[in-house]
């Protein structure tokens, strides 16, 4: 499957380790990606928060770039496809609207055609249980990782508002971390924190609320018996792992669990080691994980 | 124990409206509410609000509009005052923040509404209830030395040694505390008492209790039997969807799609006042050409959609979630159904009760102003005016006045009746069959048509139901938030309600506005034009009084009423 | 059809903790959770406590928490949450709503947070002077855009579902800063800027909110709290410019430039900009921002010490091969000296429940009465400034 496809800021900043292992892992799901190198951040809401007219403008540009690709797109961000789907949202919604943003992509040479139901702009996550289909991911994991507890953090933009996001066709999206875990062996942990705010868009404003969030879903997820988190979304991953350390001192007590980017825990199960999944580049350690899966190996 | 100039009881619009009109008069004012004043059902006025503000329209055509619908029951001299003095109502409370809607000027826009010879309904898209009600909320946060009750019951008035009311028990519904209230003037304003009816536009809350409280001591109800059943509720559970549909646009039809109002309003149509749509669906169903459910059509696809998202949010909304409508693409199923009272306890245009220092406002009064039928978006304009009316002599009255003496005896009198309930063994039925029974037989025999047999039949049951009620139980025996005990209280307040509508439905031989009678099919103004009061005496057992008064009339003289 | 529901009992007088009772109710699917609960009262218990009155969604008394989601009791069919992912096996789980102490059952104390924290943002209209002798003339837009937040029940809801009051009960919670930008939209309210600046400096205000949609998501009236307090967020730092000490203005300008600039985001310099107004001009950086960049410099040495960040990638940033359209695509935006707003919630997206079509979009409003436009008294010239 041919995806025109948007890594996102942060997957190329400060989360590297998201965009290899995307890349690593793309052609075990038999991905073919196609970047799109040239297109614009998302605005992750602070853009939208600025000036509507302006983000609607960078992100109908993105789109009728991907749309020129001739193929669906797909994201690795649950913020951008929060994000962008709320562009993408009124822009379908008024063909006025659409023809006075499409006017300043017009110099460019590009347009934004409706997308409906013909054109998606889909996160990995939704790619995966749609497109490629859990059986099918399921026939191609070759080290299933059992007795992995595994505690999915979806990140907020890609669960709510479900009327934006697709729920009413797609309900069972509020379920699909939980089913991909389960399609790769490993064990879905039930706790608290699973949809809720990691407190990433406040970490400049209000710090205390922001990593006290960070922290309780992290401590949650320790004591639900968690080995590790998986999110698709590297704006989490910079607070639940970057700021894991700062998050201890607002929850008084210490955390230490691992987190992993959504591609990082399928590469694993498809086959990839924990090095060609940059593994080794978070702040908090993923040695224990790393062993566990080496353990599967040996067995 | 809390003393106050002015208590008022009931904090929806007319409530709200007298506190603050007396705080404003120097007065030291309390309100107690059994609900949090947002709560209030003055929320669910979807519509909007009548005045003659436009200078086209005038004062007199509002009156005139007003009188006719009434059925020339209504008392022309309040009815003058009520549209007099609308457009101030109106321009205060856009002073005070209402976001009514706008025309292309930035002025304040009209809509169309039935039984208006002008389009002079302000509105907040349709939920012109609720945003006032709001706003007036939020003059109360903003004005503390009106002290609120919130969450508080009154079980009974208290009255002085010569009659003047004194004062009211009342129940802290958070701890069961029951505490005497001292005050000079007390402002009844508790709403309607829909929910005799089974099913009814009103909220469970709407039980009659100033009515009921009213009529315990003494005070005459007048045009009980002014029932009105609105043309547009949902079949199964009794929800408003506004007459603003309809004046934006829409139309009724029966199952033959036939649009019926031609032949009984051949010039307002769907706009004629709410008896006569009501009595026209009834008939279409009784006669066989409603829909199976007993239903008619309300097609509101008419309307462009920009406009129905705009104006009838509300409705998309009620229609979506509780009957499964998207009514910007299909019609809705809608028959009458029970919505308001024109009658409740009689007052003078300032409010004041035939009791001294007892004033009611709002739906729970009788001023009348809306004799045998109500136009829509008066009843908000009701509440405000002689809100506003009795909490300005209200206080006017508590300034030359010593707080009168309220003796301790009717708190302990309460305390122990609300004990004896506690208290009781469970021997007879609940309070939720009795209830039942009571909505049932009010909605089957005191509805649109009625008769002799019917009426006679009802009242024989609410009478039964009484004597029942003396037996009833509760499964709450706590303090905090028992609203088992507080459901016994008002079954017993909507029984004294029912009676009182029934006594006045089987006096009123005739028919006129909300009241027809199969048995007295016209309206004979001879015999008839004059209001009903039923009075009770207090003491248990004894027969309610029933007596006249006369109609005031002032510039408009009874004619045949057509639309 | 036969229920099961599970509800949350507490009685504060037995000396007993709260429990979990286990109800069956024989109702049509089309009826609500609060006809379950009601009827139960009615056959069975009549000492469950809920609060209820209008049936209608109107009232926003019988606010709970069913399945887990803040929603009301009333507007919440049987049929359907019964069949929800969110229920196990059918079972129906009705609890108080959060982020508020209970006081019985299902009744919990409004007045200590959600009428306590409403009371916070002055509610009420503050005109200029005396008021006109007739309407204040005002743009027909500007009512119908506060209707939405005026449509608020005031059921608390959102309250009970919101993230950030669940870590910092201070926060000033989405129904008030709702509630507050009823009148920050108001032309009649004179106290826009005041208001404004009281909301940005308090650190519990709206830059205290942290984005997640919990209270859009809950909303039984759709008045999306969260996007009033992106437009108060608009306000305050796009209109009025206010400069506030939570780094509110700084983060948003600091973003918003960095886009400009580069056309992706580069973390690097967020930090240290949004601490300085979004400038990156040393001297601009104020001094209680001093601490606030101290307290997040464990982190950049976190950050690099992991390997994740090089040291040349924290200082060096690599533009967009066409950054000089989006460049463009800003100055477009931003030259119009006019805010222009598409709010859903005004013009409806029903073209999106249409089939799909070429000419699907073809009965949607026209965009020349839908969009709002910015009228703040300095809409855009801030904006422009921003541009040099």
């Amino acid at each position: 499957m041919k995806v025109a496809y948007w890594p996102g800021c942060v997957s190329r900043g400060f989360t590297p380790e998201l965009h290899g292992s995307m890349a690593a892992v793309a052609p075990r799901l038999d991905l073919e990606l196609i970047e799109l190198d040239r297109a614009n951040c998302c605005g992750a809401g602070v853009i939208a928060e600025h000036n509507q007219e302006l983000v609607d403008t960078l992100n109908a540009r993105t789109f009728a770039m991907a749309q020129q690709t001739g193929v669906q797109m797909m994201n690795i961000c649950s913020t951008c496809q929060g994000a962008q789907s709320e562009c993408q949202q009124r822009l379908d919604a008024d063909p006025d609207y659409r023809a006075m943003i499409n006017s300043h992509l017009e110099p460019e040479g590009l347009t934004y055609e409706r997308g409906g139901r013909e054109w998606t702009n889909k996160n990995l996550l939704w790619l995966l249980v749609e497109d490629i289909g859990l059986d099918a991911l399921q026939e191609k994991v070759v080290r299933p990782l059992e007795g992995l507890r595994v505690a999915p953090f979806y990140g907020c933009y890609i669960v709510r508002p479900t009327g934006r996001l697709g729920y009413d066709e797609f309900p069972e999206r509020d379920f699909y971390l939980d089913q991909v875990i389960e399609a790769l062996g490993a064990t879905t942990v039930d706790y608290a924190g699973s949809h809720k705010c990691c407190g990433f868009p406040v970490i400049t404003m209000a710090r205390a609320t922001s990593l006290r969030q960070a922290g309780r879903h992290l401590a949650d997820a320790i004591d639900a018996g968690g080995d590790c988190l998986v999110t698709p979304c590297p704006l989490c991953h910079l607070n639940l792992d970057l700021q894991q350390p700062e998050a201890e001192k607002y929850v008084e007590r210490g955390l230490g669990i691992p987190v992993l980017h959504l591609p990082q825990l399928l590469g694993l199960a498809l086959g990839l080691e924990p090095g060609e999944l940059g593994m080794d580049k978070h702040v908090v350690r993923t040695r224990e994980v790393q062993r566990k899966v080496a353990e599967l190996v040996a067995a | 124990m809390p003393h106050h100039d002015v208590l008022v009881i009931g904090a929806g619009l007319a409530g709200m409206r007298a506190a603050l009109a007396a705080a404003e008069g120097g007065a030291t004012v309390g309100i107690v509410s059994k609900l949090h004043p947002v709560r209030s059902h003055s929320n669910a006025a979807q519509g909007g609000i009548n005045a003659a503000l436009n200078p086209e329209d005038s004062w007199e055509s509002h009156a005139f509009d007003t009188v006719k619908g009434s059925d020339y029951l209504g008392d022309q001299n309040a009815i003058e005052i009520m549209c007099r003095e609308a457009p101030e109502e109106i321009l205060h409370l856009e002073h005070l923040g209402t976001t009514f809607h706008r025309n292309d000027g930035g002025m304040l826009g009209t809509r169309a509404f039935g039984g208006a010879s002008a389009a002079r309904t302000y509105y907040v898209a349709d939920i012109t209830g609720q945003a006032i009600l709001h706003v007036l909320y939020e003059q109360l946060m903003k004005h503390q030395e009106v002290r609120r009750y919130e969450e508080f019951f009154v079980t009974a008035l208290v009255q002085d040694d010569s009659g003047n009311v004194a004062g009211a028990v009342t129940r802290n519904l958070r701890d069961g505390a029951m505490e005497l209230f001292h005050a000079k003037q007390v402002i009844l304003a508790t709403g309607g008492n829909g929910q005799v009816y089974d099913p009814t536009t009103n909220a469970l809350v709407c039980t009659g209790d100033g009515i009921a409280l009213a009529y315990r001591i003494g005070a005459p109800l007048m045009d009980m039997e002014m029932v009105q059943y609105h043309p547009t509720t949902l079949a199964g559970n009794g929800l408003l969807i506004t007459e603003g549909a309809r004046g934006e646009g829409a139309h009724l039809y029966n199952a033959e799609g036939e649009r019926f109002m031609e032949k009984y309003a051949p010039n307002k149509m769907e706009l004629a006042s709410r008896d006569v749509v009501s009595r026209a669906e009834q008939i279409e169903i009784d006669e066989g050409r409603g829909f199976e459910d007993g239903t008619v059509h309300l097609d509101i696809t008419k309307v462009p959609r920009k406009r129905i998202h705009e104006a009838l949010r509300e409705i998309v909304m009620i229609a979506r979630d509780f009957a499964g409508v998207d009514i910007t693409r299909e019609p809705v199923p809608v028959k009458p159904g029970n919505h308001y009272v024109m009658g409740g306890i009689k007052t003078d245009t300032d409010g004041h009760t035939p009791v001294s220092g007892l004033y009611a406002a709002g739906e729970t009064a009788c001023v009348s102003v809306h004799g045998g039928n109500r136009l829509g978006a008066n009843s908000l304009l009701d509440t405000l005016v002689f809100g506003r009316r009795a909490g300005a002599r209200a206080a006017r009255e508590a300034k030359a006045m010593v707080m009168p003496s309220a003796s301790r005896a009717q708190l302990e009198h309460e305390k122990s009746a609300i004990e004896a309930i506690v208290g009781r063994e469970r021997t007879g039925r609940r309070v939720s069959e009795l209830h039942a029974e009571l909505g049932e037989i009010m909605d089957k025999n005191v509805a649109v048509f009625r008769d002799e047999d019917g009426l006679g039949e009802a009242l024989e049951v609410v009478k039964r139901l009484q004597e029942e009620a003396k037996t009833v139980a509760t499964d709450d025996k706590g303090t905090i938030f028992n609203q088992d005990v507080l459901g016994a209280l008002e079954l017993g307040f909507m029984l004294d309600n029912a009676e009182a509508i029934v006594m006045g439905a089987l006096e009123r031989k005739e028919s006129r506005g909300a009241q027809y009678r199969t048995d007295f099919p016209e309206r004979n103004d001879d015999d008839w034009l004059r209001h009903i009061t039923v009075t009770h005496n207090g003491s248990d057992g004894e027969v309610p009084e029933l007596a006249y008064s006369d109609v005031t009339l002032t510039q408009w003289q009874p004619e045949a009423r057509t639309y | 059809m036969s229920f099961d529901l599970k509800v949350r009992r507490y009685d504060p007088e037995s000396g007993e903790s709260a429990y979990w009772q286990d109800i069956q109710v024989e109702l049509g699917p089309e009826r609500s959770v609060l006809d379950a609960i009601l009827k139960f009262k009615a056959d069975t218990d009549n000492s469950l406590g809920i609060r209820c009155s209008c049936q209608a969604a109107i009232c926003g008394s019988c606010g709970v928490r069913i399945n887990g989601q803040s929603r009301l009791a009333c507007n919440t069919q049987l049929g359907v949450a019964s069949e929800e992912g969110r229920s196990k096996d059918g079972t129906i789980v009705v609890e108080p709503m959060g982020n508020m102490p209970v006081l019985k059952d299902l009744i919990v104390d409004m007045d200590a947070v959600h009428w306590k924290k409403i009371q916070r943002v002055v509610p009420w209209l503050l005109p200029e002077g005396e008021p006109p002798e007739r309407e204040y003339v005002v743009p027909a837009e500007s009512m119908i855009d506060i209707t939405q937040s005026m449509a608020c029940i005031q059921c608390g809801a959102c309250v009970s579902a919101c993230l950030s009051m669940e870590v910092d009960p201070e926060f000033v919670g989405p129904a008030a800063l709702a509630k507050a930008y009823r009148f920050v939209g108001d032309p009649r309210d004179s106290q826009t800027e005041e208001r404004l600046r009281d909301l940005a400096e308090d650190p519990h205000g709206i830059y205290d909110c942290t984005h997640c949609f919990a209270c859009i998501e809950v909303c039984p009236k759709d008045v999306a709290p969260m996007s009033q307090i992106m437009r108060l967020r608009r306000r305050a730092s796009g209109d009025y410019g206010i400069k506030d000490s939570n780094n509110g203005y700084g983060h948003e300008k600091a973003f918003v430039d960095i886009v400009r600039k580069y056309g992706t985001l580069h973390e690097s310099q967020l930090l240290p900009r949004s601490y300085a107004d979004g400038s990156l001009v040393k001297s601009q950086v104020r001094p209680d921002s001093l601490k606030q960049l101290a307290e997040g410099l464990p982190t950049v040495i976190n950050g690099l010490r992991s390997g994740k960040v090089s040291p040349v990638k924290a200082i060096w940033h690599k533009k967009l091969p066409d950054q000089d359209q989006v460049r463009r695509i800003y100055h477009e935006v931003e030259s119009r000296g006019e805010r222009i707003e598409l709010n859903l919630y005004i013009v409806g997206d029903e073209a999106e429940g249409d089939e799909w079509g070429p000419d699907a979009g073809a009965e949607a409003p026209a965009m020349g009465d839908a969009a709002e436009v910015a009228t703040g008294p300095e809409a855009g010239t801030e904006q422009g400034a921003a541009v040099q």
